[in-house]
């Protein structure tokens, strides 16, 4: 179920929050599971299983990382240190190995089968369950916690469940650690501000993603279709530019969503992006954008690695692992790896030389990050790697056929686009949350609020009475 | 402690009484009630110490109790003040779903029906209601539209031209053939009648009620095209959806006029809205336009955005009803009905309605309307399409839309398949041109 549909706003949400209000606050949490795992069940009816499998497995070992025999021992430091030790590996085998089947298992198979010449590996041809990228890191960040004793204690097997399978955070993040809940897991107070605060969080969220990602999605969408390859340099910016605009209101209004969701339903859920495209440099990008992500990497493989305390050298090297690894976090293919590395490229060189000058800079830094960013995300887009190659020539001018599209369809995108790619560059800034944290409890932010809501939700039914409209034909 | 408990059974009526103890602050109820409880023990104990009379007692309960009253106002007040914007929402919500037939509770009675027809039912698969009204049409065709006669039943099986010996070719019959009427009947036999032939296959079950399978793809009307040049497109006109809208970008047939939208569909082709004329990119009303201006062509394609929309029959009579009042509009011009193009295996869908069952069921429907004297159906999909009929991978990024690059395919296909205004007699037309159209 996405949160974007009518399903979610007028069957599963009000339904869910009247009977989680209701129940006494000892039972919000197994509420909480059970709404969680129909809201993953509705859309996908098999893999609630492997969810619920995953759930119990992770559950187990990591009370086996706690368990202590009864009876008196020998070394019963050493051996706790071994179970733990054992109970993490099989944990993580077990999480990355589910991971890898899914997501990656048919990639590397194409590949291997394609080096060796003949079908060496069968091809699995698996559909991905929804959100197992995010709810895995989960799970391997709370046993990590576990074995690190940052988690001092055993959750109960209801709040780890409903930690991992929080249906605000379950399909799109952010990625939350155990610690940011715990508290609120044992006990929470449910405020009226804070149900208006959230929806009002949520509806902004709503917005981003109906109004403006789905929107501008469709000029990005229009100019591919016309093929990369024919685009006029100025085009294939354009192109790159919606694009840039496209996966970040996407993203950052699912997470916004999220954040909402969860301050309705009395929990903190941490902020995901913080105006990334407003950074000046590309490590600075990083720091502000899927910012849970990020620290996920940091803290469960970059600083186990030895992050940069080991030497130049080792640091280079540390960057590399977490960045491959990054980059196929986004999806099993070639130019996920390449968007990855780039990223690395890039880190590296800012890490050592510019990247503090650059930050200091005003205009520059900016200048800098602006032109970047839409090339990284034109490598994320396209996972056709002949296509991806036209297409990054065409952004330099570089044309192997004649162009078809030029300054006339530019015009026509224009004409038909400014306001929104206004609207896009404003809502990139931060003014608007400024204002929004400013105003959010005055009466007009309220008659605002609801017509972004109605709005929204109008163009939800549009979208689905006309399943085509995101891609008008 | 039976006293205790007492007060405390009453606190809860009075509580009861007052709705908003829901909504409230559970967590901060139990320490305010402790505080009223020793308030309260403590007064009992003063009263009892000065041996007060329990008349003033009681009198103190009721002011207690008015004071709880306020108390209670007051915080409903400030819930209301509180959360406007959920109140709001929820108001606004409420009505909606009282009142919308798509959102609200009987949006939910019809997902509930469905689901309990399809649990009960199993697999109850409609053969397709547009096959049966298909087969019903002749009659009320005839009584509805004069413009029609029913041979529809009158299939001439045509083997030799089956690209398979399996398939059947039926022959295409005339919808719109009464401008031919006031022809003699030597005459008719002069004009070439160019035929409109489907090939058939065994149709598959489909549940969507969008469209079925009919079990037919219609093949381009047969008829001796002359080939043209680029000039040929001067009186022409194109309407269609986001695929004509690329020919106008990228097929360079710039002498033709482009009257396209994203999203167009044959229902609102003629609608007052208006489609954009290209050469100006300004919103026309293409009702007026084409009884102001005369064109000697005129392509239609539509059919993309109708997969979701109504159904076959609805397309195929909105498509008819088009394509009379141009004729009336324009009694000159050549209609030629382009073929919807197929989407890509990675598109095609069988679940939803968007695949090219569908297609080829909107295609077969508008296939019908060519009468080979002056409305003729091209179907251009045997250039862009694999041996299974999806749209080939290679030249799409969508799987709908061809790249900008291969529309001069389609440009030179038309040109192929030009139809010269005159009418020429056949054996003329087939001593110049007597090449099969198919490939």
């Amino acid at each position: 179920m996405l949160f974007s549909s009518v399903g979610f706003l007028f069957r599963f949400l009000p339904v869910f929050m009247l009977i989680y209000l209701l129940v006494p606050a000892k039972y919000r949490n197994f509420v909480l599971l059970v709404g969680s795992l129909i809201f993953y069940g509705v859309g996908e009816p098999y893999f609630v299983l492997l969810l619920i499998f995953s759930m119990l497995i992770n559950y187990g070992l990591s009370r086996y990382m706690f368990w202590e025999p009864r009876s008196p021992q020998q070394n019963r430091a050493e051996k706790r240190a071994r179970r733990k030790k054992v109970a993490l590996v099989s944990s993580l085998v077990i999480d990355f190995g589910l991971l890898f089947v899914f997501k990656y298992w048919d990639f590397a198979a194409e590949n291997i089968n394609s080096l060796a010449g003949h079908k060496l590996l069968p091809v699995l041809l698996l559909t991905l369950p929804l959100g197992i990228s995010f709810y895995t890191f989960q799970m391997v960040s709370y046993q990590v916690d576990c074995y690190r004793g940052t988690q001092k204690e055993p959750a109960d097997l209801i709040s780890f469940a409903s930690y991992v399978s929080m249906f605000p955070q379950l399909i799109a993040g952010p990625i939350v650690r155990y610690d940011e809940v715990a508290d609120r897991m044992r006990s929470r107070k449910i405020r009226i501000r804070n149900i208006e605060n959230g929806l009002k969080l949520f509806t902004v969220g709503l917005g981003l993603k109906v109004l403006l990602a789905n929107q501008i999605g469709t000029l990005w969408n229009t100019i591919m279709t016309a093929g990369a390859g024919n685009l006029h340099a100025s085009v294939a910016w354009l192109g790159a530019i919606a694009y840039s605009f496209q996966i970040y209101f996407d993203f950052w209004g699912y997470s916004v969503m999220a954040m909402g969701l969860g301050k309705m339903l009395g929990f903190r859920i941490p902020r995901n992006f913080d105006n990334p495209y407003t950074s000046r440099s590309i490590s600075e990008f990083w720091r502000r954008w899927h910012i849970t992500l990020g620290r996920w990497f940091r803290e469960y493989v970059y600083f186990p690695l030895g992050g940069s305390r080991k030497g130049r050298l080792r640091t280079i090297g540390n960057l590399f692992v977490v960045w491959t690894f990054t980059g196929l976090w986004h999806g099993a293919d070639w130019n996920f790896l390449l968007w990855g590395l780039t990223f690395f490229l890039l880190l590296t060189i800012e890490k050592n030389t510019y990247g503090r000058k650059l930050e200091s800079t005003r205009v520059i830094g900016h200048l800098y990050t602006l032109l970047l960013i839409p090339i990284t995300w034109v490598i994320f887009a396209i996972t056709d790697i002949r296509q991806l190659v036209l297409y990054l020539g065409n952004m330099f001018g570089v044309h192997t056929s004649t162009v078809m599209v030029g300054g006339q369809q530019l015009m026509r995108y224009l004409q038909e686009y400014w306001v929104l790619l206004i609207a896009c560059i404003l809502f990139a800034t931060p003014f608007p949350g400024k204002l929004y944290h400013k105003y959010r409890d005055r009466w007009f932010a309220v008659i605002l609020c609801l017509v972004i809501f109605w709005f929204s939700v109008h163009e939800i039914m549009v979208g689905a009475n006309n399943p085509f409209l995101y891609f008008r034909f | 402690m039976s006293k205790k408990k007492s007060t405390d059974v009453k606190k809860r009526k009075q509580q009861g009484a007052q709705p908003n103890k829901r909504q409230g602050k559970p967590v901060q109820q139990p320490e305010k009630r402790q505080e009223k409880h020793s308030q309260k023990q403590l007064e009992k104990r003063l009263d009892k110490q000065q041996g007060k009379q329990p008349q003033k007692k009681r009198q103190r309960n009721q002011t207690v109790k008015y004071q709880d009253k306020q108390q209670g106002i007051r915080k409903w007040r400030e819930i209301f003040y509180n959360c406007p914007y959920l109140l709001a929402v929820a108001c606004t919500s409420l009505a909606v779903m009282i009142y919308s037939d798509e959102i609200g509770i009987r949006a939910i009675a019809r997902e509930a029906e469905a689901a309990a027809a399809q649990v009960m039912g199993g697999g109850v698969t409609t053969q397709g209601p547009s096959v049966e009204t298909m087969a019903q049409q002749p009659a009320m065709e005839a009584t509805d539209l004069e413009t029609l006669d029913g041979n529809e039943g009158e299939n001439v099986e045509n083997a030799g031209e089956c690209k398979e010996d399996k398939n059947e070719i039926e022959e295409n019959n005339d919808f719109l053939n009464d401008y031919e009427i006031e022809e003699t009947a030597e005459e008719m036999d002069k004009v070439i009648k160019g035929v409109t032939k489907f090939e058939t296959y065994e149709p598959q079950e489909t549940d969507s009620r969008y469209y079925s399978d009919a079990g037919k793809i219609a093949l381009t009307t047969e008829y001796p095209y002359s080939m043209e040049n680029d000039s040929y497109f001067n009186d022409a006109a194109f309407l269609g959806d986001s695929r004509t809208l690329g020919i106008s970008d990228y097929a360079g047939l710039d002498a033709a006029d482009f009257y396209c939208d994203s999203g167009m569909t044959i229902f609102k082709l003629l609608e007052a809205d208006g489609v954009t004329y290209q050469k100006t990119g300004e919103k026309v009303d293409l009702s007026q336009v084409l009884q102001q201006k005369n064109y000697g062509k005129i392509y239609i394609m539509l059919g993309m955005n109708e997969l979701g929309y109504g159904n076959t029959q609805m397309y195929f009579e909105k498509y008819r009803e088009v394509v009379k009042q141009i004729k009336e509009w324009q009694p000159e011009a050549l209609i030629f009905i382009m073929a919807n193009l197929h989407v890509s295996r990675e598109k095609n869908n069988a679940e939803t309605e968007f695949n090219n069952i569908n297609i080829n069921d909107k295609n077969a429907a508008s296939a019908r309307l060519a009468n080979g004297t002056d409305i003729f159906y091209l179907d251009a999909n045997p250039l862009f399409t694999d041996a299974e009929g999806f749209l080939n991978a290679e030249l799409t990024f969508d799987g709908v839309h061809l790249y900008a690059q291969h529309y001069d395919v389609w440009r030179q296909f038309l040109l192929e398949h030009a139809v010269e205004p005159k009418i020429e007699t056949a054996e003329e037309a087939e001593g110049e041109h007597g090449e099969n159209p198919f490939k």
